[in-house]
């Protein structure tokens, strides 16, 4: 299969500290692939630069283009959109404008509607709480309303940071089904996670980072228990 | 960050209290009309303040971001419609129009580098302008003519039609207000102003939404400053003089007051802050010395009781919880 | 908190309907003066006058039998409070003439509203530049060319300095000052060498004074109010320069620690009635002391010229009524412009229709300060 998604040798710097060496990494159409690590193994970093969010240098394409340099807003217009870590949503707007901002680079109301009922149809709970503000939403429902306005701007890859973040397992349980859902419509996700159990269960393929570097490429099912996991991080 | 629904609450006790500031601020409007006088000249600078802080609101309280120099465009189409319509005869909406182009030249000259800066930096740099633009009003003599000021600039006209009355004025410039705030209004509920929204919520969330972060921000930038600029040449108009003290830091002290008092980043808060702001010297006038001090408990009274503002006074009474 | 916010609508209620009343058998003189702000120290000196010349002439029956009654407002220092202070005493206390303290800037910006009340204005500050606006508007300033002609021709006459610096700020009646010495030095047999400026609140001026010392000043006018004047006498002597400093009129409490720095090389211009006990016996003086008695039991030692030119305003205004008979602003206006040989406590006044700055004679006097006394230097 060739990938849709290529990253060849991103490496970012936070001032004069390098957070990313020369990661390199592809995720196929369909596939969904999870990105794991410690705690400032630079997951993070690692999303927020292949969305341009921060300076970087290496290359990544998607669908065979090279996606310019630090522009977010390229990287969404042409599909690869991103759940940041902490949901990013707008506590004080109502899930209404949350959603509407989600697609913010579209100028149809017809296809606005058709994204919409979609999102409603994998979170109905959205839907009764349109009108309330977004802040006084739970844990679960903000992460859903994260990943739901990830969806309106109809993403073609879905990079998603820590959305297991402070929720309840059964939330998380939630979550990551409909991730799945998705995932088996065909939408390919790239799931950053620091609990490797969890992430383990869904995805076909893993990435392992450590201090910056990509110290692993591992298939789940050979994996069953967690002091198999240390390993790699200890040789 | 809309106060709007606060509107539609079913609480009379709440109701009333959201209504008590806007009863004030249109019957002090109406006072005006009816008994004339000094209260006019009053209610007129609050018009022309609202005008300003409207603009400020836009880049401060929608988008977020911080400016202690929108003075600065106010001075510069202040002084070309004065410069313009007392040495060269110029209509004043053609002076307004060439004060306007000047100030937004000069916004996006600054702004482009500085609207990068985040926080503290852009707050330090929007202060320099403001200062700058006051040292070339003191400086460049032979077209200020410095502290002395310019006299002899056009009354407010409309192509043609010249208001003199007092009133005739303060009508003017309350349509001008509305018509100012319905603008800021669409603006807000515009996916422009959706986008500032975002803005302020959060710069990196709104980039991972592909809203163009920069561009936005330059763009609110201007808007408030040709709001800024509408105001300084509706007050050269409206006064017929002006010298650099006009726009000096104590414009931009007596807009943040205004800004804050009314309630940032709501519709109504630049209107109410303003006229109340205005009012509040006068209610005092009568303590002589000890005006400035009742003048200064009335505000810390006010941002006691009123934290956010007087467009968001129902935020005071104990919730029932909310739908 | 509705109760308070509706007491504080009866207060506002109350302030706004303190309408005039019993108008009629007063007449009433309003101030816009800096009370706070830069020109502080200034406008009270002139308001206290303004009110010291009221009471002395309501003690007498006040003008034709009409009490005097005076309202003051506070502009701040600030044109935009001006025009707000101007039109309340315009329309709510229906003043009939104004005797404005020195914000010129505020003066300017209320004139439009003078005139088209046709109030007349007799000003401590320069008038308005507008043709309009001057035809209403009186001052009781000496024109500033005298301030620098007194120290000029003391450098001709006294010294043999033939070159010398101006050091000012950037306000309009500096600038005034500093002009009329480009144009005039000459005159004097001197060379203008340096022209420095500098800001009210600098806290250094010795970049400015090493600048005309190396050009060949051995004098330096130093025009500017404030605090600066000391800065620049520490300077000179911080410098180790043997150089003259000039001042303009100031108050004497500003002078004295000058004084203390730079001994006999400091020297500034007076008012009369800022050196009383040196004049000599002259109508001058018998009209200072009417003024000084009421002044000094009122505050003592305080400085007097600014209360002294409040005092003239006042008299002026009285003559111009008793001369046309008539309060109404109009002819009060046109008597000021009568107003010929009248003698004041600042020098005689000499009004006419083109001029309307009377003191058409320098008063001022050279004076400096030795053992702590104020003495004229011949």
């Amino acid at each position: 299969m060739t990938p849709v998604l290529e990253v060849r040798q991103l490496s970012a710097r936070y001032g004069r500290v390098e957070a990313l060496h020369e990661i390199s990494l592809s995720v196929a159409d369909g596939e969904f692939v999870a990105v794991l690590g410690p705690n400032g193994a630079g997951k993070s970093t690692l999303m927020r630069a292949i969305m341009g969010l921060i300076a970087n240098s290496g290359a990544v394409s998607f669908r065979g283009a090279v996606l310019p340099r630090q522009s977010p807003d390229t990287c969404v217009a042409r599909g690869v959109v991103l759940v940041p870590e902490g949901r990013g949503i707008f506590a004080p707007m109502t899930v209404a404008e949350n959603l509407e901002l989600g697609a913010y680079l579209l100028n149809d109301a017809d296809e606005f509607e058709r994204r919409r009922t979609r999102v409603f149809d994998l979170f109905p709970r959205l839907r009764e709480r349109l009108g309330q503000i977004a802040g006084s939403l739970s844990g679960g429902e903000q992460q859903m309303l994260a990943v739901g306005r990830a969806l309106m701007a109809n993403p073609k890859i879905l990079l998603l940071d820590e959305p297991s973040l402070g929720l309840a397992p059964k939330v998380t349980d939630e979550i990551l089904g409909t991730l799945a859902l998705l995932n088996k419509g065909g939408l390919p996700i790239v799931l950053v996670e620091q609990k490797a159990p969890l992430a383990l269960r869904l995805t076909s393929r893993a990435y392992l980072l450590s201090v910056g570097r990509l110290v692993a490429e591992i298939d789940p099912r050979t994996i069953t228990s967690h002091d198999e996991l240390a390993r790699y991080y200890l040789s | 960050m809309t106060n709007l629904p606060a509107i539609t609450s079913r609480d009379p006790l709440r109701r009333g209290f959201v209504a008590l500031p806007w009863a004030v601020a249109c019957g002090m409007l109406t006072y005006a009309f009816i008994a004339g006088g000094y209260f006019v000249t009053v209610m007129s600078f609050a018009m022309i303040y609202a005008v300003f802080v409207i603009g400020l609101n836009i880049f401060m309280g929608t988008a977020g971001q911080v400016s202690f120099g929108h003075n600065a465009f106010a001075a510069l189409s202040g002084y070309t419609s004065a410069v313009l319509t007392a040495t060269y005869y110029w209509e004043p909406i053609a002076a307004f129009a060439a004060g306007l182009a000047l100030a937004l030249l000069v916004a996006l000259v600054v702004g482009w580098p500085t609207l990068r800066l985040k926080g503290h930096y852009l707050a330090m740099a929007t202060l320099a302008i403001g200062l700058i633009v006051y040292e070339i009003a003191t400086q460049w003599q032979s077209v200020t003519q410095g502290y002395m000021g310019i006299s002899g600039i056009s009354p407010l006209a409309f192509w043609g039609y010249e208001i003199v009355s007092e009133r005739g004025k303060l009508f003017a410039l309350v349509l001008i207000v509305l018509l100012a705030s319905l603008a800021a209004a669409r603006l807000r509920a515009s996916r422009f102003g959706r986008a500032l929204a975002a803005i302020a919520g959060s710069e990196d969330a709104a980039r991972a939404l592909g809203i163009d972060v920069a561009h936005y921000k330059l763009a609110a930038f201007l808007v408030s400053a040709a709001y800024a600029a509408l105001a300084g040449s509706l007050f050269v108009h409206v006064v017929e003089f002006v010298s650099p003290e006009v726009f000096g830091l104590h414009m931009v002290v007596l807009a943040f007051t205004m800004l804050y008092v009314g309630g940032i980043g709501t519709l109504g808060g630049p209107i109410l802050g303003a006229v109340i702001v205005s009012l509040l010297p006068e209610m005092f006038r009568g303590f002589k010395d000890y005006q400035d001090l009742f003048y200064g408990a009335g505000l810390i009274i006010l941002l006691i009781y009123a934290p956010k503002g007087l467009a968001a006074l129902s935020d005071l009474l104990p919730r029932k919880g909310r739908a | 908190m509705t109760r308070k916010l509706l007491t504080a609508l009866a207060a506002l209620a109350v302030a706004l309907s303190a309408a005039p009343s019993g108008a009629q058998q007063v007449y009433k003189i309003g101030i816009s003066a800096g009370l706070t702000g830069y020109a502080a120290t200034v406008d009270r000196g002139w308001r206290d006058g303004v009110e010291i010349a009221a009471a002395a002439l309501n003690a007498k029956g006040g003008i034709m039998g009409r009490k005097i009654e005076v309202i003051t407002e506070d502009n701040r220092s600030e044109p935009q409070e001006a025009v707000t202070v101007y039109r309340k005493m315009i329309s709510s206390d229906k003043v009939e003439i104004f005797l404005s303290g020195c914000v010129s800037a505020g003066n300017f910006a209320g004139a439009p509203l003078t005139v088209r009340a046709q109030i007349p204005m007799v000003l401590c500050s320069i008038l308005p530049q507008n043709p309009d606006h001057v035809k209403w508007a009186f001052s009781t300033l000496p024109p500033a060319g005298f301030e620098v002609a007194t120290r000029l021709e003391y450098l001709k006459g006294k010294t043999q300095i033939k070159k010398i610096g101006v050091l000012h700020d950037p306000s309009p009646y500096a600038v005034l000052q500093k002009n009329i010495a480009e144009k005039t030095a000459s005159n004097y047999g001197l060379e203008l060498v340096g022209i420095e400026q500098y800001k009210q609140d600098d806290a250094d001026l010795s970049v400015q004074i090493s600048k005309m010392h190396a050009a060949g000043a051995s004098a330096i006018l130093k025009i500017g109010l404030g605090g600066t004047t000391l800065t620049a006498a520490k300077n000179i002597k911080q410098l180790g320069l043997d150089m003259l400093m000039l001042t303009s009129i100031e108050d004497l409490a500003v002078f004295r620690p000058v004084a203390e720095v730079l001994g006999d090389k400091f020297f500034f211009v007076a008012s009369p009635s800022q050196v009383y006990d040196a004049l000599p016996d002259s109508p001058m003086k018998a009209e200072i002391t009417k003024f000084l008695g009421p002044w000094k039991a009122k505050y003592q030692d305080r400085d007097p010229n600014w209360g002294a030119r409040g005092w003239d305003a006042v008299q002026i205004t009285a003559k111009a009524i008793e001369q046309g008979k008539s309060f109404e602003g109009a002819r009060v206006r046109d008597q000021l412009e009568k107003i010929t040989g009248f003698q004041g406590t600042t020098g005689v006044y000499n009004m006419s229709p083109t001029v309307h700055q009377g003191i058409t004679v320098n008063p001022f006097l050279l004076a400096s300060i030795v053992g702590g006394r104020v003495i004229v230097v011949k």
